[in-house]
């Protein structure tokens, strides 16, 4: 019964519905902060779909790098120095019609490099018949991220393998810093705060 | 395919002892990476405790120093660096998180330092009240975290855990140094400080994926055994970029000893921060930045003992039984049943290729014995090419830092330029070091238990002058030397204290300054005489002008406080002696003045406590 679902096929169509659901959702929103949250939700998506194609190297970075550290960023920044004007977004009706020529034409020129691949056109006739290649895939780095190097056995040279730490303590500490990193950019960016208490007298 | 599968599940079982040792889930051997990290953790810990305090009404009202103190009191006490002059032997080294941190006397003593250090500088930031109360958490976070940083710094092994330490140490710094918001210059000095810091740091790591192009490796010990064999064979070319990779790691860490030319953000940083954070930038700070600048050159230029690089390899010499390993390297660490069977296995294809090679018995089965002279030959070219490099930034670093002193008018930018001064004079010692690291490992090592007590006795010196300015502003908010005039008559103590650091400060006997700067000097003079090496001489030189150049400026603060008039307009101020202030200066004051009569049990704490750091 359940061999009978098309596991691959489905996955897709839901990745790919709500990347494009939340993108529009960041399109049709006004607010910085759910405009963010909609971009996590819509790049999240879309790693994925990296994922669905066997690119699990690209999958994690872009779950690392876009939905973990960049957005993260501008939460905290749009947090930390809101203000009205910063968060609202109007956009008027003539960035409406350039940012719409422009995106319109950048996905027509995708779309049409894209169907012009015949291959990619005409799915495969045996589809039992596909062997999906061992790609090179994230996993040594993750691994190593957690102080196991399997890279460690490939070495042969037994002095250079001594060499090879892995990297569990700076994966970790790291966090940390960011913490306390995160702790000073906030301290630096509330002037008006320590003012106000002040004159109460705290 | 099995093998792969096998060998798997051992490196995954090697993590885990290496980590937290053999147990339950929860248990913690405390001779582990983790259970002799525990001081680090328990800073995290109080880092995430002030944090989350916050959240609560009952928490709001609690003064997070307390929190931090009890944090800072606690990694000491974990720590416990005064059990080194008892049993050195408990310190040896090892390698810590699969070679990434080393744990040996030398890091604990540093460490000690540092997290002695943050026990003095929150006592005396409650005292002098910056920062307030309200502003308290933020500050002694960034203080908690950058000392992470520096301990990390201090016990690095690898070169990616040298940048992460700078970075963990720096940025923090940073914020710290813009801690008063609404003051034009120290925006500007903080925003100097971490443009030039991430330019510093950009360039040591280039440096450092330089090197880790040319020996395919970053781990220091594995570094140096690969400089021993591959620096005599390489082209002009490659040279070039290995000498270039070492000056660019150099610069990194010259930031970090503010060491000539990458000093110039000091005295505007020193003069735009409050003096608390000066005393934290000159000393914990400079202390990290030494210890690990002899970790990196005691890393680079001398290869380890071969003990505790292979204990780590024994489950992968283990795993893979078609590379025979050597005997050392399988008793050392796997579990007796197993490496019976393994040592037998393999007893007389090493036993022979061990006699080749007594003091590298890790070292590539089958090199000749031409191969074990060149090994020397490569890393004496890398020991000297450190050892002019840093002599010459140390005789540059020192000259200036006096030389520009000489003209300051604010009291907290001269004391910036004498820690240029003193950093430059702290260097001196590496190069002695160097010198002698292969020949005489004694005196190498008393070179860095000179540095140790310079650190010590520095920390005593500085953190009594800067707490001095500090509770001196507080009173007359002032940083002008001149302003100082007369202090003599309207707090005596006080000026006593500070007339009496000042001297150590100079390095005149009987007070400790003149102990530390015979330390380094010392060991600098023992290594010339052994080695021969003429710029060594220099170094000794230029050392001793140096003290004699410093007396000026150290001297004019004493004469303008003591023999000047007091001017009329000023505010009187009462700053006694027997006041909260009063005694924390006076308990600077009292280990600078009379640790001559017990220097003994120090030097004997750093002898300890470097007795394992050139592996001899």
């Amino acid at each position: 019964m359940l061999a009978a679902i098309d596991l691959h096929g489905f996955l897709f169509v839901l990745f790919a519905l709500t990347a494009c659901v939340f993108a529009a959702g960041v399109l049709f929103s006004s607010n910085i902060v759910r405009m963010a949250f909609n971009l996590v939700l819509s790049l999240g998506s879309s790693a994925g779909l990296f994922f669905l194609a066997g690119a699990e190297f690209v999958g994690a970075m872009q779950l690392m790098i876009y939905v973990g550290g960049t957005l993260v960023l501008l939460v905290f920044g749009v947090m930390l120095t809101a203000q009205h004007r910063f968060l609202e977004m109007r956009t008027n009706a003539g960035e409406w019609v350039l940012s719409l020529l422009v995106g319109g034409a950048l996905l027509m020129v995708l779309l049409q490099a894209a169907f012009s691949v015949s291959q990619w056109n005409t799915p495969y006739a045996q589809r039992d018949q596909v062997e999906i290649d061992e790609s090179k895939s994230a996993t040594p780095i993750a691994a190593a991220l957690t102080g196991v190097r399997v890279d460690k056995l490939e070495e042969t040279n037994p002095r250079l393998r001594a060499g090879k730490s892995g990297y569990l303590m700076p994966f970790v500490i790291v966090s940390m810093h960011l913490l306390v990193v995160l702790v000073g950019a906030a301290y630096l960016a509330r002037p008006r705060m320590a003012v106000r208490q002040m004159r109460r007298g705290g | 395919m099995e093998l792969v599968a096998s060998s798997l599940f051992d490196l995954v079982s090697d993590v885990i002892r290496d980590t937290k040792g053999i147990g339950g889930w929860l248990s913690i051997a405390p001779d582990s990476s983790v259970g002799l990290f525990i001081p680090e953790i328990l800073l995290c810990g109080t880092i995430l405790a002030m944090l989350v305090l916050r959240l609560f009404r009952l928490g709001e009202k609690l003064d997070m120093f307390y929190v931090a103190l009890i944090g800072v009191g606690a990694a000491l006490l974990v720590l416990s660096p005064w059990r080194l002059s008892e049993n050195a032997e408990l310190f040896a080294r090892r390698e810590l998180f699969t070679g990434l941190l080393v744990y040996d006397g030398f890091s604990v003593f540093i460490r000690g330092l540092l997290l002695g250090f943050g026990v003095l500088f929150l006592v005396f930031a409650k005292i002098s009240g910056i920062p307030s109360r309200y502003d308290s958490a933020d500050i002694y976070t960034l203080v908690l975290g950058a000392t992470l940083g520096l301990c990390i710094m201090s016990a690095a092994n690898h070169l990616l855990v040298v940048f992460m330490g700078v970075e963990m140490a720096s940025v923090p710094s940073y914020a710290l140094a813009g801690m008063q918001k609404r003051d034009r210059k120290a925006s500007e000095a903080a925003l100097k400080f971490a443009v030039y810091g991430a330019g510093a740091a950009g360039i040591m790591l280039y440096g450092i994926s330089l090197l880790a192009g040319l020996f395919h490796t970053v781990h220091l010990p594995t570094l140096a055994a690969q400089i021993s064999t591959m620096l005599p064979q390489m082209e002009t070319p490659e040279l070039m970029v290995a000498a270039l990779a070492g000056l660019m790691i150099m610069a990194g860490l010259a930031y970090k000893l503010s060491a000539f030319p990458f000093h110039y953000w000091i005295p505007d940083v020193f003069e735009g921060a409050p003096a608390e954070v000066g005393a934290f930038l000159s000393i914990a700070s400079k202390a990290a930045a030494l210890a690990l600048l002899v970790r990196v050159v005691v890393g680079m230029g001398t290869l380890p003992d071969s003990s505790e690089t292979a204990a780590r390899d024994s489950v992968v010499a283990r795993a893979r039984q078609d590379n025979p390993a050597t005997p050392a390297d399988l008793l050392a660490q796997a579990p007796p049943a197993q490496s019976t069977m393994y040592v037998r296995h393999d007893e007389e294809h090493a036993a022979a290729e061990t006699e080749d090679h007594p003091r590298e018995d890790h070292a590539t089965p089958g090199e000749s014995d031409s191969a074990t002279s060149a090994t020397t030959d490569g890393l004496e070219t890398a020991r000297t090419f450190m050892a002019k490099l840093i002599a010459l930034i140390a005789i540059v670093t020192c000259t200036f830092g006096n030389l520009a002193a000489y003209g300051q008018k604010n009291i907290k930018r001269m004391l910036a330029y004498s820690t240029i001064a003193h950093a430059g004079f702290m260097m001196m010692a590496v190069p002695a070091l160097l010198a002698v690291a292969d020949s005489h490992p004694q005196v190498a090592a008393s070179a860095v238990s000179g540095i140790a007590i310079y650190l010590v006795i520095y920390l005593f010196m500085n953190l009594g002058a800067f707490a001095i300015v500090a509770f001196l502003r507080n009173e007359m908010g002032s940083e002008q030397i001149d302003d100082y005039a007369g202090l003599l008559k309207c707090c005596p103590g006080i000026t006593l204290c500070f007339v009496v650091i000042l001297f150590s400060l100079i390095g005149l006997p009987p007070l400790a300054g003149f102990i530390a700067k015979f330390a380094v000097l010392a060991s600098v003079a023992d290594a010339f005489r052994l080695s021969g090496h003429p710029y060594l001489m220099g170094v000794l030189v230029v050392g001793v002008l140096n003290t004699a150049i410093s007396l000026i400026y150290y001297l004019r603060v004493a004469r303008v406080m003591t023999m000047l008039p007091e001017p009329e307009s000023r505010v009187p101020i009462s700053l006694p002696l027997f006041s909260v202030a009063g005694w924390y200066v006076l308990a600077m004051t009292i280990p600078v003045a009379f640790l001559i009569v017990n220097w003994g049990s120090l030097h004997r704490t750093a002898t300890a406590a470097v007795a394992h750091l050139l592996g001899s």
